[in-house]
């Protein structure tokens, strides 16, 4: 049962830091708008030259 | 291919004569117009012209006068304060409301149309909530340049306070998510911890280990109480506070009772701990907030958008003629013009004669009421009929925006009907479940006090009234979001149920069954005058009637032309008087009351001044596309469907028949129609009014239930519970066969949820079930209320019209000339 010692701590350790990833991601507009991403592989159809203003 | 009927860019039938092309990609293609036509050649210009190969749907009919006057009255210092942030080092920040984003697209497009501006930093389009976040610099491109160019490319944009709403909610919906995950995780964990004492581990367990994990539960369970389960507490103070028992009270109760039992437990280091359980009963709970949140927004966003529309502007009176401003740029003093239809943009008093305000938004008084010289007029009031000239009395950001905030906030802020009873009834169950826990608490003291606490718990948790309360606000967001999906947008929520028991359908003829932009066919003149057109013209400018519009649009009228007397009578025309003549435009008993016409002239409409008839003028309509699928869904839904129009008898019989409809009222006056209605009503019907112009809105208010086209004026929008987008009358049969559907599973979840409470209680007062199974079946039910709310709009053919996507698709039949 001593490997639980480790193992406890371990599995804290990753939990704080799968809360911290997830709090950076959302205070990082990640999860603001979850469909318009889906539309960015759109931009490699655009293969014309940017027109002149 | 060029035999197809429809315009290339927004997909519109094309006009019967004098078609125009534009090319795109190489090719001529027909457009319905010289916006879409314009709109179309600057995609190209811009070397986008991918866009019509990716779209999945047509674009939004384009505007003709694309970069108008109202850009440039965002110009001013006093405006762009209000929706422009300042970022540093000269860069601004703008968002924007884009009026018609359909599809992926589009969003392509505006990030590409704006993406290629000099000046332009960064673009993104939120297609759901049709916002743009526009980035720019100030030395090299300003806020009308952007909105011009949005314009040009078919867009309507309003840049929205830059401040408000949006960050608020993004807060709330970023503060619900980490809560979620923070009582996610901790149940994930102290559910392992206690795995081990459910699997009968525990005997063999040594004394420390088994306390190690109660204080590891202790460790995780304590933020998902502290942080996750805040907003339970908050809503229970806030509802205790104001002598309610809400359904938050007993949640607070529950999880405070079961979490500092657990910690007396792990400090003294005997007994049960619940820590999994309570960490699961907070993330099952927020899981259902957060889902009825989401859906919540969305609906919000597409109201929003709609009401946001209303355009800030006031027609302002000054030396050289009527000027277009800002709302914030009205001062006290200043002369303001108001159209028939339009929001009155300040508080002011009147300089015109008289005219009739519907103040509904602000008193709730839905009668409108009349207005004389001299009397004082209150912003975001709607006008009935006009123009009028108002002086300017109050003014600054709190007026103006009063109106606007008005039309926003009143689609939101009425709780509708079956809400309120719902939670009525969840507020009595409440109550009892409160007194049912102390009886149990009670009576197991006095039988095993060592169970007295489980127990009680156990029946608090167990009959949570999560599921009661859910019930109806889980399935009416859902049923919202779908419809605003499909282009419906319910302004007032009791709409569902209205529409859902309606019985017979009222369609206005013109603009609802009909195409809304009619175009003038043909003038007669009576005798030698020629500038009959000029004059029908500048009176029909006006009204908003769409026959009006018609005329003002085949001629520019008369600029500046001395105008006064100008009065809309609703259903009849218009008279004034213009240089000295005084003229009347309208049907011939209106035109011409005084002698009798030849029937010939039963369908035109007339240009009369006090001598005789000047000219006659016929307009062509063409019925909309779906109005017969349209029709034909309803009937096959078991509802009646009848015309009631102000058109000629001839007309609507044509198109009476033309839609196997056998009830129909021609001439109609809106008293006459509305006459109708209470007829209807009073003989058992429930009846839903569908309608467009400015004539409608007594007909739209006085129904069970009514529906605008969102062309329609703005009058029409304000009183009507439902607002149609895209003009698709498809979607009515879709939006009952919704609303049914939301009310069936509102039946079914109310019932779902009687039942499990009244067969589990029971078993949980007398000590049969352990805290945690509570806490399960508690979160079980609630999740089994929402996951049923999901259902809808699942179920219900999408009815899809056939779209007219560009390449020949749509039989030519359709379109009817």
């Amino acid at each position: 049962m001593n490997i639980l010692l480790l193992l406890i701590p371990l599995s804290l350790l990753f939990l704080a830091g799968a809360v911290w990833v997830f709090f950076w991601a959302v205070n990082h507009d990640q999860f603001d708008d979850l469909e318009t991403p889906g539309l960015l592989p759109l931009d490699d159809l655009d293969r014309r030259e940017r027109p002149p203003q | 291919m060029q035999s197809c009927p429809n315009c290339w860019h927004c997909g519109e039938p094309l006009p019967a004569g004098g078609v125009i092309h534009a090319r795109v990609a190489g090719t001529a293609r027909p457009m319905c117009c010289h916006g879409c036509k314009a709109a179309a050649e600057w995609i190209e210009q811009l070397g986008l012209a991918d866009y019509y190969a990716l779209r999945t749907a047509p674009a939004q009919r384009a505007a003709a006068e694309a970069g108008s006057a109202s850009h440039d009255a965002w110009a001013g210092a006093d405006n762009a304060r209000h929706v422009i942030r300042d970022l540093g080092n000269g860069q601004r920040e703008s968002l924007l409301l884009v009026d018609g984003v359909r599809c992926t697209a589009c969003v392509w497009l505006i990030e590409r149309s704006l993406g290629v501006m000099p000046g332009v930093v960064s673009v993104q389009v939120n297609a759901v909530a049709q916002r743009a976040r526009v980035v720019w610099r100030d030395s090299q491109t300003t806020l009308p340049l952007l909105l011009q160019a949005l314009a040009r490319t078919g867009y309507r944009a309003l840049p929205l306070d830059a401040r408000g709403l949006d960050d608020l909610r993004r807060r709330e919906s970023r503060d619900a998510l980490k809560r979620l995950l923070v009582a996610g995780f901790g149940a994930m964990q102290a559910m392992m911890y206690a795995t081990a004492f459910y699997l009968g581990a525990a005997d063999a367990l040594d004394a420390p280990t088994r306390d190690l994990l109660r204080w590891l539960g202790l460790l995780v369970a304590t933020p998902v109480v502290f942080y996750s389960a805040r907003p339970f507490f908050a809503g229970a103070r806030r509802s205790l506070a104001a002598r309610r028992v809400g359904m938050d009270v007993p949640v607070a109760m529950a999880i405070a009772a079961v979490y500092s039992m657990s910690l007396i437990e792990a400090v003294r280091g005997s007994g049960e701990v619940y820590f999994d359980s309570v960490s699961m009963f907070v993330f099952f709970l927020l899981a259902g907030r957060y889902l009825e949140m989401r859906a919540r927004h969305r609906a919000r966003d597409l109201t929003d958008a709609l009401a946001r529309l209303t355009p800030p502007f006031a027609d302002r009176k000054g030396e050289d003629g009527i000027q277009r401003v800002g709302i914030h740029e009205l001062r006290v003093g200043d002369v303001v013009r108001v159209a028939e239809g339009g929001i009155v943009p300040a508080d002011g008093v009147l300089l015109s004669e008289r005219c009739r305000v519907d103040e509904s938004l602000l008193s709730g008084e839905s009668a409108p009421q009349s207005r004389c010289r001299d009397d004082s007029l209150i912003a975001g009031s709607v006008l009935e009929d006009g123009p009028v000239l108002l002086r300017v009395r109050r003014v600054g950001a709190d007026t103006a925006l009063a109106g606007i905030a008005a039309l926003v906030g009143r689609a939101h802020a009425g709780r509708p009907r079956l809400q309120v009873a719902g939670e009525l009834a969840a507020g009595r169950f409440v109550a009892r479940v409160l007194a049912l826990t102390a009886l149990t608490a009670g009576a197991w003291a006095i039988v095993d006090p060592s169970r007295a606490f489980p127990a009680a718990v156990a029946v608090l948790v167990i009959s949570c009234p999560c599921a009661f309360a859910l019930a109806v606000p889980a399935a009416l967001t859902r049923a919202l979001g779908a419809l605003a999906r499909r282009g419906v947008l319910v302004v007032k929520p009791d709409a569902i149920q209205a529409l859902a028991d309606c019985t017979h359908v009222l369609f206005d003829k013109t603009g609802t069954l009909t195409e809304p932009t009619l175009s003038l066919r043909d003038v007669q003149t009576f005798g030698s005058n020629t500038d009959a057109l000029r004059l029908a013209a500048t009176l029909a400018r006006q009204s908003r009637h769409p026959v009006a519009r018609a005329i003002a649009a085949a001629d520019a009228g008369i600029p500046g032309a001395a105008m006064c007397d100008v009065a809309t009578h609703a259903g009849l025309g218009v008279s004034a008087t213009i240089d000295g003549r005084a003229l009347r435009l309208g049907r011939g008993d209106f035109a011409v009351a005084h002698q009798p016409l030849a029937r010939e002239y039963d369908d035109a409409v007339l240009l009369a001044d006090d001598v005789g008839p000047i000219a006659a003028f016929r307009v062509s309509e063409r019925l909309r596309a779906d109005a017969g699928t349209a029709i034909d869904a309803l009937r096959a839904q078991g509802v009646t469907a009848l015309i009631a129009s102000g058109d000629a008898t001839n007309k609507v019989a044509g198109i009476a028949a033309r839609l196997n409809i056998s009830t129909w009222r021609a001439r109609a006056l809106p008293a006459d129609k509305l006459a109708w209605v209470a007829e209807l009503r009073a003989g058992g019907a429930r009846v839903l009014a569908v309608g467009d112009g400015v004539n409608d809105a007594p007909v739209l208010a006085g129904a069970d239930v009514s529906i605008a086209l969102a062309e329609g004026a703005e009058l029409t929008q304000a009183s009507s519970d439902i607002v149609l987008t895209g003009g698709r009358l498809e979607a009515i049969a879709y939006a009952r066969d919704i609303a049914r559907q939301t009310l069936a599973i509102v039946r079914q979840n109310q019932r779902w949820a009687l039942i499990y409470n009244l067969s589990a209680v029971p078993l949980a007062a007398l000590g049969f079930v352990p805290p945690w199974l509570a806490a399960l079946g508690m979160s079980l039910s609630s999740l089994g209320v929402i996951l049923n709310a999901l259902r809808i709009g699942r179920g219900v053919p999408p009815r899809e019209t056939p779209h007219p996507s560009p390449p020949a698709t749509t039989a030519p039949s359709e379109a009817v000339a």
